[in-house]
């Protein structure tokens, strides 16, 4: 029998750039802030030269494009090469200036026009109003485009900015830790940036001091302080005191950044075997070293059973845990070990607050006063209480969770979940969906079930929304408004970084046709026209998701697992 | 947020209890009308038709799913309710009239037959969704030919590489002669719909035939048949009482728009000639 070979697939077969040449890197070696970078502390096998060429990639704007939008998800950092760009300062953009959609509710005609008034053509659009790309130009770089703002002096009169030149960089922390982009940058004149991807960023601040520096630097003062004042059990701390611990906590990163590119892959092949190929976060009886908060990602929390791991829950951002067993700890008992095993789901980035630290700012105020101590003791006992409803559950009570957590559905805060003991497989959830889009339904009534629940291919407007990491145009963004990740049509170039990337398969991309009927196609290759298509909840419908809305047996429901009452416990622990 | 579990028995009989409550009402209602030498019978059908309009709204209704006109499993409650209420106006407003001629009559069979599909409608609408469930392979109704051809594509290529590894006809011919009926199409659909296990027995039943005929070899390949002939017998469950799930109604609304026909004609006549 012939054996099939392969050669194993490295690290760079893919690069970042496609065009970036050893000339470039050479150049790029001239910078003051690459320069710096000692060539010696990286490894052989990840040389400097090997991420600049690789990870990095030199990109082109022209003056008015915008470079990166507040709200957007991103995975790269961009240092500035040449050239000026302005940071648009709070309040932000309107959104259209965005090329963002502004979701306006139907009025109640506007509603009922919809009856007489939508094209028999499914995905048909209007040629005439199709100012498709008004917001949108085609870049030097191939393939790519980009959002650009007409007129930069009005902008620059209307908004607060600040400026950004040679030697800045920006966008790290977005890239590094998953979370929305905070402020709009656009270029104010031509300009050259360098953009590495979050692998080469990871790579810097792993090898090279000075940029491990600034990078923690700018995280721990621009975002940490936040993160944790945000946290209920430091919110009493005072600025100084919070500072302390902002200063001792320390960052760690589990699983892959890009976990959803593969997921879906592996899992049709049955070479996900969950809990098993989850990195460790913290092990159940190992002793606790501080209070562990999820910064980014999601964390399954489980216990040992049998010969296997039993899911209890799942720790998202802005969860924590660890305070019950230190505090027991602190407070003297002996052998207080770590009662569950803490994982990371794909991907989780946490902060670690030393023990230390803990007992110095949070028990010690705890035990400080009657209130404190009324809040030590029904904080402590609540989170141990919380924990023993989840440890005592049924295998058959906790198995719904367990099943939800395999599936990374809690990801998802609009999941939509039908229960086919009552679902008649009437479709008039799909007829509803068409009528309220362009006459073609933005999911299938199909996916994975467990028990009687079945969880559709219907967006489930994530709480990682993976599939907007890499839209070049920003055309699929979290709205503001509402919080659901909805697709701009009119920047939306077709390219499917976001239907690639979701690891639901929840987007679909549809080739759109004219009022008569034909295709709309590319005058370049004559190719349809593709636009990514997926369930906006019906965000400019006056019913709500028309989907639930047209179930005429209430089967059908848009959940959070978190905040369902299959599952009532699990509101963190 | 509550997510309803399955369907229970008690909604259609407090369903039932409600209709019957406001048919009390009325019924009181058109007794006092008697006593006092009025038109009862003009009160009851006046009662009657605006059910029976309210009833057919909920097709309106379904198709103007973007309108904000209250969620369509209410309209399916009311309508539900009001289904009962109508056959028992019905009743009483028949039984007052005491319909003797032929359009009555024909509004009459057409009235009672509509009822009877809308109630075999609930009923199936509450048990089939659970037996789907729990039958296993979950499939959308239009993939299932489809799925079938595949099933049927992979049987072939089994028998075949059977044939040709074997170097034995057995297991081809006793396909060519009794299984290709079954993988042709859905099949066993009336035994299916009533929950029988007779197209579980029957695979079962063929595949014994054939097996004593068999070496081991064409054994293992029997094997894989019978995987995949059970894989095509819950299809065909899945299509039987899908395929009644979604034709009931193609019963259901054209009698019903027959009925809302007749008894309009039918109150035109009394407006114009008895009023």
């Amino acid at each position: 029998m012939a054996i099939t070979t392969q050669v194993r697939p490295q690290r760079w077969d893919q690069p970042f750039g496609l065009f970036m040449t050893d000339l470039d890197v050479d150049r790029l070696l001239t910078f003051p802030e690459i320069s710096a970078i000692e060539e010696s502390k990286f490894p052989s096998h990840c040389p400097l030269r090997g991420i600049l060429k690789n990870d990095a990639r030199i990109v082109k704007y022209s003056a008015g494009d915008i470079v990166i939008r507040e709200g957007d998800y991103g995975n790269s950092a961009f240092l500035v090469l040449d050239g000026s760009l302005k940071v648009v300062l709070f309040p932000g953009l309107p959104s259209e200036m965005l090329g963002r959609q502004t979701i306006r509710k139907k009025t109640f005609w506007q509603a009922l026009k919809q009856l007489w008034s939508r094209s028999e053509i499914p995905e048909a659009r209007d040629v005439k109003h199709l100012g498709l790309h008004a917001l949108v130009r085609e870049s030097e770089d191939l393939g790519a485009a980009h959002v650009f703002l007409q007129d930069i002096p009005a902008v620059l009169d209307k908004n607060k900015t600040a400026s950004l030149s040679k030697g800045a960089l920006f966008g790290e922390l977005a890239a590094l830790g998953r979370t929305p982009r905070t402020s709009t940058i656009f270029a104010e004149s031509d300009i050259e940036l360098l953009e590495i991807r979050w692998q080469g960023l990871r790579e810097f601040r792993k090898y090279d001091q000075g940029w491990r520096r600034l990078i923690d630097q700018r995280y721990r003062a621009n975002a940490l302080n936040a993160h944790l004042r945000a946290t209920s059990i430091f919110s009493h701390l005072d600025d100084k005191d919070l500072q302390e611990v902002a200063d001792a906590t320390l960052f760690e990163t589990y699983g892959k950044f890009d976990w959803h590119l593969t997921y879906n892959k592996l899992q049709s092949q049955n070479k996900i075997h969950g809990i098993k190929d989850e990195p460790i976060i913290a092990n159940q009886g190992d002793y606790s070293d501080g209070i562990l908060l999820v910064r980014a990602g999601f964390a399954r929390v489980s216990i040992d059973r049998g010969n296997g791991q039993q899911t209890l829950t799942y720790l998202g951002t802005g969860d924590f845990y660890g305070a019950d067993e230190l505090f027991r700890a602190w407070q003297g008992e002996p052998n207080v070990g770590m009662r569950v095993t803490i994982t990371a789901l794909g991907y989780a980035e946490m902060l670690r607050v030393p023990s230390k630290i803990v007992e110095k700012h949070l028990f010690a105020y705890w035990s400080s006063g009657r209130e404190g101590f009324r809040q030590a003791t029904s904080q402590s006992s609540l989170e141990s209480r919380r924990l023993q409803d989840f440890i005592d559950r049924t295998l058959t009570d906790g198995a719904l969770m367990e099943w939800a957590v395999e599936e990374r559905f809690i990801n998802g805060t609009q999941a939509m979940l039908i229960n086919l003991d009552r679902c008649v497989r009437c479709d008039d959830c799909v007829s509803a969906c068409a009528s309220a889009h362009d006459g073609n339904p933005r999911f299938i009534r199909h996916g994975k079930t467990f028990e009687n629940w079945m969880v559709a291919n219907a967006c489930m407007h994530c709480a990682d929304p993976v599939c907007m990491i890499g839209c070049p145009t920003g055309a699929i963004h979290r709205s503001m408004s509402g919080g659901m990740v909805i697709i701009n049509d009119d920047t939306c170039i077709g390219c499917e970084t976001c239907a690639n990337s979701c690891p639901y398969s929840n987007i679909r991309m549809v080739p759109i046709r004219e009022n008569g009927g034909n295709f709309i196609t590319d005058p370049q290759n004559q190719k349809p026209i593709l636009k990514a298509t997926k369930c906006d909840l019906c965000a400019d419908q006056i019913s709500g998701p028309a989907c639930v809305f047209a179930c005429p047996h209430d089967a059908m429901k848009r959940v959070d697992f978190r905040g369902t009452e299959l599952d009532e416990n699990t509101a963190g622990i | 947020m509550k997510i309803q579990q399955g369907f229970s028995l008690a909604r259609v009989w407090a369903h039932m209890g409600l209709a019957l409550l406001l048919f009390v009402v009325t019924w009181i209602w058109t007794v006092q009308i008697d006593k006092t030498l009025g038109f009862s019978v003009i009160a009851s059908g006046s009662i009657l038709f605006g059910v029976l309009v309210f009833l057919a709204l909920f097709n309106a209704r379904k198709r103007l799913p973007f309108l904000p006109l209250a969620p369509s499993f209410i309209w399916f409650q009311l309508h539900t309710v009001g289904g009962f209420l109508a056959l028992f106006l019905f009743w009483l407003h028949v039984s007052a009239t005491g319909e003797k001629g032929l359009y009555g009559q024909i509004l009459t069979v057409l009235f009672y037959i509509t009822s009877f599909s809308g109630v075999v409608g609930l009923v199936i609408e509450k048990v089939y969704p659970r037996q789907l469930t729990c039958s296993g392979g979950e499939i959308i109704y239009e993939r299932i030919p489809t799925e079938i051809a595949e099933i049927r594509d992979e049987v072939e290529s089994l028998v075949l590489k059977s044939t040709d590894e074997t170097g034995s006809s057995t297991l081809a011919e006793h396909y060519l002669e009794t299984l290709r009926w079954y993988f042709q199409k859905p099949r066993f659909f009336i035994s299916n719909i009533f929950g029988s296990y007779q197209s579980q027995h029957w695979v079962r039943q063929q595949c014994m035939i054939l097996e004593r005929f068999l070496n081991e070899k064409e054994r293992e390949y029997l094997d894989k048949v019978y995987a995949l002939a059970e894989k095509k017998r819950k299809i065909d469950f899945q299509y039987a009482l899908q395929t009644l799930l979604k034709t009931w109604l193609l019963v259901h609304v054209p009698l019903a728009a027959a009925v809302m026909a007749m008894a309009t004609w039918h109150l035109i006549l009394i407006l114009v000639f008895f009023i």
